[in-house]
């Protein structure tokens, strides 16, 4: 028994010590999430100020041909009738409590009805994004590879037109050849697999000319590189060089370029999703700014803000983690 | 592998190496670049002499007329409106809006950047994480909200997108004027008690100015794109105007009646856009032969 807390005490000294290469580790992930509380503070304030410029949402509540009493009755429910900082304590109170309010045209917490779309979106631009890594890579692998070959050359500038077409126009060319001419696709909707392959094709259309060219060019940086040509000397052969040697380099330039162009994939599903009536957020969007549900727009922006922050944070603290010479780096 | 000519670039004079880098600057695709971009851009100004019809009178008597009909050589739209005369009309509205978005957007970014890597501290942290609120406000409601105040216009569409997009220039100038300011002439004229306001526009600027090109012209191409999306979505361009976003928007409704609606707005689109991100890549490459890396973000 008497040696025990002895023990206990030392034992307790050395792990604080060898906590402390811990803490210095952490450091990147606290400076994030100090970034993600000024983002979510100042987008927050950002939208109590915009959006009652949009429209009184007591009039939106109340309908078209509502008294005046009618009215001030709403707006005493709601607090809408006190003073603004009144207000906007009690906004921050329901956020902090993650209580986004309710629809004001179905009644139902706004964060259930964005929520119970969310699944849509997530959907859609997890395949678009598969349907693009599946295709960039090898193709930017291959162009990259012998970029003055003409055949490759040809399909260079293939892509380099297909990044010339805005995603929405492809849709509507596709619509236009497999639901008009052909019938062979439905073009509107959210059901089986077949409602799934324009909205996928059309979305990755907006990424896959970009990563292709993104990895191609990087591909064939690498391969004017010198450990390409001392691994050529050593005699590798041609798919080891490409795969073990120009590829793996090219690959954390094209991993850079996914994490920044969440965001531009989200501004292309609101597109796509209104393109083809897909019940996503962007749809949703859409439609709640048409009929001022104020409530779903906010939970809305705040949501897309989390996610576009979100995605770019593990992009690079993954980096982080996959190259060394990032770490000193705040 | 190197082609074999650098080793002999090696023994040429400064002068004729100068003029070489010159004359491979000026690639294939630039020529085709400039070529388009003047044929684009005297669209703009042949627009009243090739237009046939009023881009905005409609005539109800000759609705969803197909192309090749007299008069109407790409057509008409659900109003009877004709489409040549539209598309034509729409290369001066889509490609001013886009230009003056990226001129604005340019501007501020460039300006803010320069701030930021010159003032460490709090306003340096101030304009970063501006940039990144801006980047992932949902834009959508920013045009929407314009919209609903001002109503729907040009100044208030190239606005919205101008102010939506700076920090695309802010990140790629705070990165290298960052670099620029160690530079030693900068030091230089630091010692000598240049201000700093001075420093920034006449040391560091001209040295941002094939990068900001490179950017600009690869903003330009996403403008077009953002703007027509905008217009797509109903709010963008005011209701009837003549934009490609705007044409294309109508054709999306009209498939099955008028499939050739959606025809020419969206080859001038393309074209267009090919044409900017031809520009862009020409003068990545230019400069990057003269030596300078070009930094895409």
């Amino acid at each position: 028994m008497p040696d025990r807390p002895f023990k206990l005490q030392t034992g307790n000294r050395e792990s604080l010590m060898e906590m402390a290469p811990f803490l210095k580790s952490m450091r990147p992930i606290i400076v994030k999430l100090r970034d993600l509380a000024i983002l979510m503070a100042s987008l927050g304030t950002l939208l109590f100020v915009i959006l009652p410029l949009i429209g009184d949402p007591a009039e939106v509540l109340a309908g078209m041909d509502a008294t005046p009493e009618q009215l001030a009755a709403i707006r005493a429910k709601y607090g809408l009738d006190q003073p603004w900082f009144a207000q906007y304590a009690r906004y921050w109170w329901n956020l902090a409590q993650f209580d986004f309010g309710e629809s004001l045209t179905s009644g139902r917490p706004a964060l259930d009805v964005v929520m119970a779309h969310l699944p849509a979106t997530l959907m859609l631009s997890g395949l678009a994004m598969a349907l693009t890594l599946l295709v960039s890579v090898p193709l930017g692998a291959w162009l990259g590879f012998r970029p003055n070959a003409p055949s490759r050359r040809f399909s260079a500038w293939i892509v380099f037109i297909f990044q010339g077409m805005p995603g929405f126009v492809i849709g509507l060319v596709l619509i236009q050849i497999f639901a008009v001419n052909l019938r062979w696709l439905p073009s509107i909707g959210y059901g089986g697999p077949t409602t799934w392959i324009m909205p996928t094709l059309a979305l990755s259309s907006f990424l896959i000319p970009k990563l292709t060219r993104m990895i191609a060019a990087n591909v064939a940086e690498a391969m004017r590189e010198d450990y390409v040509r001392t691994a050529r000397a050593f005699g590798a052969t041609q798919s080891e060089i490409l795969w073990r040697h120009a590829f793996p380099n090219a690959l954390l330039g094209a991993m850079a370029l996914i994490g920044t162009q969440f965001a531009f994939l989200l501004s292309g599903t609101v597109i796509i999703e209104r393109l083809f009536t897909w019940p996503g957020i962007g749809w949703l969007l859409i439609e709640r700014t048409q009929t001022l549900d104020f409530p779903v727009i906010q939970t809305l922006a705040l949501l897309i803000a989390f996610m576009v922050f979100a995605v770019n944070a593990l992009t690079d603290l993954g980096f982080r983690l996959a190259d060394p010479r990032l770490r000193e780096e705040t | 592998m190197r082609p074999p000519f650098v080793s002999f670039q090696k023994q040429f004079s400064v002068a004729q190496a100068t003029a070489l880098s010159a004359r491979r600057s000026l690639t294939g695709e630039m020529v085709l670049a400039i070529v388009l971009a003047l044929a684009l851009t005297s669209f703009v100004f042949l627009a009243p002499l090739l237009t046939t019809h009023d881009p905005m009178q409609g005539n109800l008597m000759a609705r969803f007329k197909p192309p090749g009909t007299e008069n109407h050589w790409l057509g008409t739209d659900e109003l009877g409106r004709d489409i040549w005369s539209r598309t034509l009309a729409g290369f001066k509205w889509s490609l001013s809006a886009a230009f003056m978005a990226s001129v604005i957007a340019m501007s501020v970014g460039t300006a803010l950047g320069l701030i930021a890597a010159q003032r460490a501290g709090i306003i340096r942290t101030l304009i970063r994480q501006s940039v990144d609120i801006v980047l992932s406000f949902p834009g959508l409601i920013v045009a929407i909200c314009v919209i609903t105040l001002w109503g729907q216009g040009f100044w208030q569409l190239v606005l919205t997108l101008g102010l939506l997009s700076w920090p695309v220039f802010t990140r790629v100038v705070y990165a290298e004027a960052l670099s620029l300011l160690e530079r030693d002439y900068v030091s230089a004229a630091t010692l000598m008690g240049v201000p700093r306001t001075a420093i920034l526009l006449r040391h560091v600027l001209p040295g941002l100015r094939a990068s900001l090109m490179v950017v600009m012209a690869f903003h330009f191409a996403d403008m077009l794109i953002a703007e027509s999306a905008l217009s797509f979505l109903g709010i963008g361009a005011p209701l009837g105007e003549p934009t490609w976003g705007n044409m294309l928007a109508a054709s999306r409704d009209k498939l099955i009646q008028a499939p050739w609606m959606m025809l020419a707005p969206a080859c001038a689109i393309v074209l267009a856009v090919v044409t900017a991100n031809l520009a862009g890549d020409g003068l990545a490459r230019a400069s990057r032969q003269q030596g300078k890396e070009v930094v895409i973000a």
